[in-house]
Parts: structure tokens; C-alpha cells; sequence
């Protein structure tokens, strides 16, 4: 009875939002009771499908086999905990989820935006229309609500224990409530170019929501590449998975787009860049989505499904763009600035970068769509790897953070002036310089790249401890978090060239009671264990390992075998030191009794996921900031 | 210059979402399915139930391989149009894929034998040379040669779309 509830609120929900949308967008907007209308419209109709959802997290937490989903994904001796994550481990669960998210930022945005916003009634008008979008996408074509008939079965099936891990199940909502959080921008923009009307500033108040989906955006892009890191054993941050690179397009356009905002706050000029990139940040998760649940690339993330899911995708997609796109051709001319951008002035840095982020966009979504139209044409599969995307991110992200050093002196409308004897930027280069001798001495580093990576990376880093300073001690105005968020950077490039070229592997063939010798560290082989946990088997292998001062440690790589579908997963066994992880896996058993185990040496690894948290926290922050500002 | 930017970023878009119209519509898009051609796996398992010993000889003909198993709530949802393919006499021979016999048959006499005999494999031996990841799949078997292969739920759609373009191509099942 409760799900035949769910189904319906479900479905009353989709057809008020659509009155919503008719509501904002055919009744003159300057009306107070219209905007009235349309937020109570909205607020209610997004109580009734969150009900909806919460019935269903209900059911699936009290083990309501009748749903055919719940009982496809959930198991009645699974923790409440994987019960509840078990309701976004597939398609159609997963999709109810990034709805219940995108309704959530709408009604977020209803709440606190005042009703005297003139681009309030439109903005949750867009909203609701994607929202109509998806949910008949749900409703027709991938329906949780479905029931098994006429037995169901008692105990559920089991979910597939890859995806039996706490940050797996926080891993996917993070990164939705990034992907649809763009909807606030993409609707304040339709919304001004609907109402025609250049002197609205809209782009203050989108900063603040665009920072907060950036920040969920990077948040949920780190957790999966650390997911990936220890609990799929890929040994390794990024792996430009088509799937990787389909979270990566967007974050960059929201990133172009989030500096962007701050130039075209302050004045209008670079707004046509703006417009453009909040209706590419949010195509860009769209097309996300229509990727990974059309099926059209295999990947660990793709989805189950049938071609029905991809064709209705891709035409609610279409829609959504090319109209956006033909509104924003037809108002082209509002957004156009007489202000000239001044050379070298803090805009033409930010231009710049735009300019080199446009082209990281692209050529990674050259890289996704080439095998495809390879494929089209020739109907051989072929696969973009890993040389072509560093071929081209090494350079350009370089380039970029050249630019972004710079703009650090640049100021608003004003050209460069660089006074070399006063500036910080000779005693930075030379500290940077001395890093990067130390680092090339002490670790033999011969690359171009890493080095290029390190100085950079240094400079940008020692720069801003001088801004700091300022900041401290002469208390000079600035803007605190967002050099936190750039010492991300600094550290995250000098981490990705340090790992890239300091990290090594070597597969190990070894017999119980044996020892060997890698990296200066001694692997003894001590035991070999079978345990029984709660739904597997498992086998253990124990390692001492020593280092070269003599400090021994254990690291027990383990793979398990499930009962219930045979399936067999390694189980990493990471000891983790400021500068680098050790990293096990066991493989096979070889014919003569020994085993294979892969051995990596990780360097500042860790690096990498603790810039992401600069920049998540500083992306937090400065939301929080400017909301209090505006307030 | 305005114009031909504007032109451009419209002109980029169409062609995107085209291609992507394109390649959806290719018969060849359907995830699941896979038709390159091999030859059937030497094999020997036991009959489910009668417990004989079944190998690559005893399959001659036209027929369909559908990897199933118990605890497999997909199949449960596939089983209803297998049992209706069954009755327009296209023979199906299921494979009992890393399941306990009991549970299987269990499984059967509850929701009915579309099979012509069923192969228990427990160990996934034969699923493994056939190159089956998950159950269900079910495969198109003519005189030895395995000939389309589909990952997922067959029903009525996946049916039409890609078996029967293939069986009408090979003109297989005519005597029946």
C-alpha cells in the first residue's frame, strides 16, 4: 500500500511543478501574488515528493521485497546503513536520489531568496521544468516504484559488495548535490535572459549558490577517486575513466565559471563568458548524466539499461540546451559590454584562463567522443588513453597557473604594474628555484614537467604566504579564502608531478616464509591466513615489512570471495607515511604455492586529496562569507 | 563577427546532439548485446537434475543458452517471457549458473520449466569459457557456432530488436 502512496505523491508532485513552471512563466513575474503563487506551488509540491522519497527510504529499511527494486538491490541481512545507501547502488534508485537533490537546491533557493528577487519567479520556473524533466524520465522510463508480482522473494538479493562501503554510499549523493547544484545558476540565468532586462544583477547572488555546487562538485570528485584508490585496488588517483572525465568537464566549466562570476559581479563586462558558461557548466552535468545511464561507454559506473533511457535523455537534453542556446543567441546583445577589458588588469588574466579552460574542455570531451565517432564510422573500438589527456593538461594547467600567478599582483581595471624590487615575486622565485634543485637532487628528478610542476607550483604557494603575511601583520584587505583555495592548487600540481614521476610498482612472486627486497624496503612473507566473514570467505596474506632504519610494520593485503555471487575482490592493505603510501595487493596462487602481490610506492599521494580539502573548505568558506556580506 | 560566433556555438551544439541522435539509433546500440561469432565451449557438467553427465555433443541444433540462477532477482523478472518463448517452441536449455541444486529447483517448480534440460554448473566453469559476467545472459547457439550474446534482461523488446534481426538473417528456427 505504502509504495502505491510513494508512486502516487510521486506523480502529483510532477504534474505541480509543471503548474509551477506554466505559473512563473506565463503570468507577468512583476506581480507580487504571482511570485507568491509560484513559491507556495513549488515549496508544496516539493514537500509531497520528498515524502515520497522518505516513504521509500522507509520500505527499503524495513525490507519491502514487494518492490522489485528494493529487492533487486537490497538484502534483509544488510546493516540499515547499506539498506538505505542500497536505494542509490542502481539506475533507477540513483535517479530518484539526483532529483530529490535538484528539488532540494530549488527549494533551498526558494527559501532564502526574498520574493522581491526579480528573477526569483522565473529562476524556480527553470527549475521546476527540469524537474518535470527528469521526473517523467523516472516515471516512464525508469520506475523504482514497480512491484514484483505475484511472490516476492523473502530475503532480497545481495548488492554487489564493491559497492558495500561506507564512502561509496556518500560518495554518489556528494557528487549530485554538485552536479544538479548548478541548477540555481542555470536558472538565475535563463531567467535573465527571458526577462531582457540588462541592469539585473544576478550574478552576486549565483556566486554564493555556485560555490557551495563547486565545492559538493570537488567534493564528490575527490571521494571517488580515493574510493577508487583503496577499495577497487586501481592504485592510483585519476585514471581518465570516460566516466572521470565526464565529472572533470563540468567541474572545470564551473571552476572557469565561478572566477568568471566574480569579474562580472563587480562589473558587467565579461558577462556574455559568464551566461555562456552557466549553461555549459550545467549541459556539461547533464550530459554527465545522459553518458553514464545511457550506457553508451562501459565503465564500473555504468548502469544497466536499455536504449529507451538514452533516446529520452538525450531529447529532455537537447531541449534544455539548444533553447538555452538560442535565448542566449537572441539576447545576445544585453550582454554585450562597451567596457573594454584593460590590458594586463586582473579580468584579462581571468579572460585568459577562461580562454585555457575552454580548451581543456574541449579536448577532454575529444577525448570521450573520439572513440565514439570511431566507432560510428568504422565499427572498431578503440580507447583514448592516458598520454593524450597529459599530453595536453600538463601544458595548458601550467600555462594556466602562470597566468593565475600573475593575475595575484594584477589588479581590477588597472594594468600590471610590477615594481621588481619591492615585489615578493623575486625572493618567491628564488625560493621556488631552491626547492626545486633540493627536490631534483635529493629524488633525481630529470623530468621537464615535474620540475615545471614544482616551480610553479612553489611559486604560486610562496607568493601567497607574502599575501598572507600582508593580510596578518599590515591587515591589508583580501580575499583570505580564496588564497587558501589557490595554495590548493600550488600543492596539488606539485603533488601530481612528484607522484607522476616518483611513484613505482613491481609485482612480487614469493613463497610463505620468504623475503625480498624492493625500494629499499624488506617484504617477509609470514603467514597466509583463511577467515570466514559474515556473508564471504576470505584469504590473508600477513607481510612484515621493514624499513632501512629497522622499523618493521605488518601490512595484511586480503581478497575475498562472496557466497552469494562468486565474486571476488582484493581488499588493499595501505601504510600510509606523510610523503608516501605502501600499497599491497595479492593476486593469484602460482602452481608451485607461491603468490603473486603487487607492490606500490605511492609518493604524496596523499597530497593530492588534502589540496582537494583546501579547496573544498575555502570554497565553503567563502560562500559563507559572502552570504554574510550580502545579509 | 558576432553573428558567426553565435552561429558557431548553435551550429557545434546541433551537430553534438545529432551524432549523439545517430548513435543511439544504430542498431548496434544496445549495450548488452554482442554479436561476434565463436565456437561453443567443450564442456562437462551435470543434468540438474537427473544428475548425467552433459557435454558439447549432446547439444545439436538451433537453440538458446540462458544463464540463470536463484538468487538472481533479474531472471525472476526474465522468466516470464522465457516460459512464453518456450510455448512458440524455440528451445531454450538453461544454464544454472554458481547456484545450490536445491535452491534451483526449488526455483523451477515455483515459477515454472521453460527449459529443455537444465546444465548445473556451481562452479561457473562453462559460464567462464562462455564469458558470461553476471546472470541473466543468454545466448544464440546454431550447429556448434555461438552467434549473438546478450548481457541483461531479454523481454519482449530486447527480443525483437536483437535476436530477431539475426535470426531472420540466418533464417534459423524455420522447421519448428
Amino acid at each position: 500500500m505504502l509504495i502505491e502512496i510513494a508512486h502516487f505523491l510521486t506523480i502529483l508532485s510532477t504534474g505541480l511543478f509543471f503548474l509551477c513552471f506554466i505559473f512563473s512563466f506565463l503570468l507577468s513575474s512583476n506581480d507580487t501574488n504571482v511570485i507568491n503563487l509560484v513559491s507556495k506551488t513549488y515549496s508544496h509540491s516539493f514537500l509531497l515528493f520528498v515524502l515520497s522519497f522518505l516513504i521509500y527510504v522507509y520500505l527499503a529499511v524495513n525490507d519491502d521485497f514487494r518492490v522489485l527494486y528494493i529487492a533487486q538491490h537490497s538484502n534483509i541481512n544488510l546493516p540499515i546503513f547499506y539498506k538505505i545507501s542500497s536505494i542509490w547502488s542502481a539506475h533507477e534508485g540513483s535517479m530518484f536520489l539526483w532529483i530529490v537533490f535538484l528539488t532540494i537546491w530549488g527549494a533551498v533557493y526558494n527559501f532564502f531568496t526574498s520574493n522581491n528577487q526579480p528573477l526569483k519567479a522565473k529562476t524556480i520556473g527553470v527549475i521546476s521544468l527540469t524537474s518535470v524533466g527528469f521526473l517523467l524520465f523516472l516515471l516512464l522510463t525508469s520506475n523504482p516504484f514497480e512491484i514484483i508480482l505475484p511472490i516476492p522473494p523473502e530475503n532480497g538479493a545481495d548488492i554487489n559488495p564493491v559497492l558495500q562501503d561506507p564512502l561509496l554510499a556518500i560518495h554518489p549523493p556528494m557528487l549530485y548535490m554538485g552536479y544538479v547544484g548548478f541548477v540555481i545558476a542555470f536558472g538565475q540565468s535563463i531567467a535573465f535572459l527571458v526577462e531582457g532586462k540588462s541592469e539585473i544583477k544576478w550574478e552576486k547572488q549565483v556566486r554564493f549558490w555556485s560555490l557551495i555546487a563547486w565545492s559538493f562538485l570537488t567534493l564528490g570528485i575527490a571521494l571517488g577517486s580515493w574510493w577508487a584508490y583503496y577499495e577497487l585496488g586501481w592504485g592510483g588517483y585519476w585514471f581518465w575513466d570516460p566516466v572521470e572525465n565526464v565529472a572533470l568537464m563540468p567541474w572545470l566549466a564551473a571552476t572557469a565559471f565561478i572566477h568568471s562570476l566574480s569579474v562580472s559581479s563587480k562589473s558587467s563586462i565579461l558577462r556574455i563568458w559568464t551566461l555562456l558558461l552557466s549553461i555549459l557548466v550545467f549541459s556539461l552535468s547533464l550530459f554527465g548524466a545522459f553518458i553514464v545511464r545511457s550506457g553508451i561507454i562501459d565503465s564500473v559506473h555504468s548502469f544497466a539499461n536499455d536504449p529507451e533511457r538514452g533516446l529520452y535523455l538525450l531529447a529532455f537534453i537537447g531541449f534544455l540546451v539548444i533553447t538555452s542556446l538560442l535565448l542566449f543567441s537572441y539576447r545576445f546583445s544585453i550582454l554585450v559590454s562597451n567596457k573594454r577589458i584593460t590590458s594586463l588588469s586582473k579580468e584579462s588574466f581571468i579572460s585568459i584562463n577562461n580562454i585555457l579552460f575552454g580548451t581543456l574542455i574541449f579536448s577532454t570531451m575529444l577525448g570521450v567522443m573520439y572513440p565514439l565517432i570511431y566507432e560510428f564510422i568504422y565499427n572498431q573500438k578503440i580507447s583514448v588513453g592516458a598520454p593524450f589527456y597529459n599530453a595536453i593538461f600538463v601544458p595548458i594547467t601550467l600555462l594556466a597557473c602562470i597566468f593565475m600567478y600573475f593575475s595575484i599582483d594584477s589588479k581590477w581595471q588597472q594594468k600590471l604594474k610590477i615594481d621588481l624590487f619591492k615585489n615578493p615575486s623575486i625572493i618567491s622565485s628564488v625560493m621556488a628555484i631552491m626547492v626545486v634543485i633540493f627536490v631534483k637532487y635529493k629524488f633525481l628528478i630529470s623530468d621537464f614537467w615535474t620540475l615545471a610542476s614544482i616551480f610553479i607550483g612553489m611559486m604560486i604557494i610562496t607568493r601567497y604566504i607574502f599575501v598572507i603575511f600582508d593580510y596578518l601583520v599590515l591587515k591589508k584587505f583580501t580575499n583570505i579564502y580564496s588564497i587558501t583555495a589557490h595554495i590548493g592548487l600550488g600543492l596539488l600540481i606539485i603533488a601530481i608531478g612528484l607522484n607522476n614521476d616518483l611513484s613505482k610498482e613491481r609485482a612480487l612472486n614469493i613463497q610463505i616464509n620468504d623475503s625480498d627486497f624492493y625500494n629499499n624496503y624488506e617484504f617477509t612473507f609470514d603467514n597466509m591466513k583463511l577467515v570466514s566473514g559474515p556473508n564471504y570467505d576470505s584469504v590473508i596474506a600477513d607481510f612484515i615489512v621493514k624499513d632501512k632504519a629497522g622499523n618493521e610494520f605488518m601490512l595484511s593485503p586480503e581478497k575475498r570471495k562472496y557466497f552469494v555471487r562468486g565474486q571476488i575482490t582484493t581488499e588493499t592493505a595501505i601504510h600510509v607515511t606523510p610523503f608516501k603510501d605502501i600499497y599491497m595487493t595479492i593476486g593469484d596462487q602460482l602452481d608451485d604455492g607461491s603468490w603473486i602481490v603487487n607492490i606500490q610506492f605511492n609518493y604524496f599521494i596523499r597530497w593530492i586529496w588534502f589540496s582537494a580539502i583546501l579547496m573544498i573548505i575555502s570554497g565553503i568558506f567563502l560562500a559563507y562569507s559572502l552570504s554574510r556580506k550580502r545579509s | 563577427m558576432t553573428f558567426l560566433l553565435r552561429a558557431l556555438i548553435l551550429g557545434l551544439t546541433l551537430l553534438f546532439f545529432t551524432f549523439f541522435y545517430l548513435y543511439i539509433n544504430e542498431d548496434k546500440y544496445y549495450p548488452g548485446a554482442d554479436f561476434q561469432t565463436s565456437d561453443m565451449p567443450k564442456f562437462e557438467l551435470y543434468d540438474l537434475y537427473s544428475e548425467k553427465v552433459i557435454n558439447q555433443d549432446n547439444l545439436d541444433g538451433t537453440f538458446l543458452i540462458n544463464v540463470w540462477a536463484s538468487w538472481c532477482i533479474t531472471c525472476r523478472v526474465e522468466h516470464g517471457f522465457l516460459v512464453n518463448l518456450s510455448n512458440q517452441n524455440i528451445p531454450i536449455i538453461g544454464l544454472n549458473y554458481k547456484d545450490e541444486k536445491e535452491n534451483a529447483i526449488e526455483w523451477i517448480e515455483r515459477f515454472g520449466d521453460p527449459y529443455k534440460f537444465i546444465i548445473h554448473d556451481l562452479k561457473g566453469e562453462l559460464a567462464l569459457d562462455l564469458g558470461v559476467t553476471g546472470a541473466p545472459e543468454t545466448f544464440l547457439v546454431s550447429n556448434g557456432t555461438l552467434i549473438a550474446h546478450y548481457r541483461g534482461e531479454v523481454n519482449d523488446m530486447i527480443w525483437k530488436d536483437v535476436f530477431m534481426p539475426i535470426i531472420k538473417k540466418e533464417g534459423l528456427f524455420k522447421n519448428d
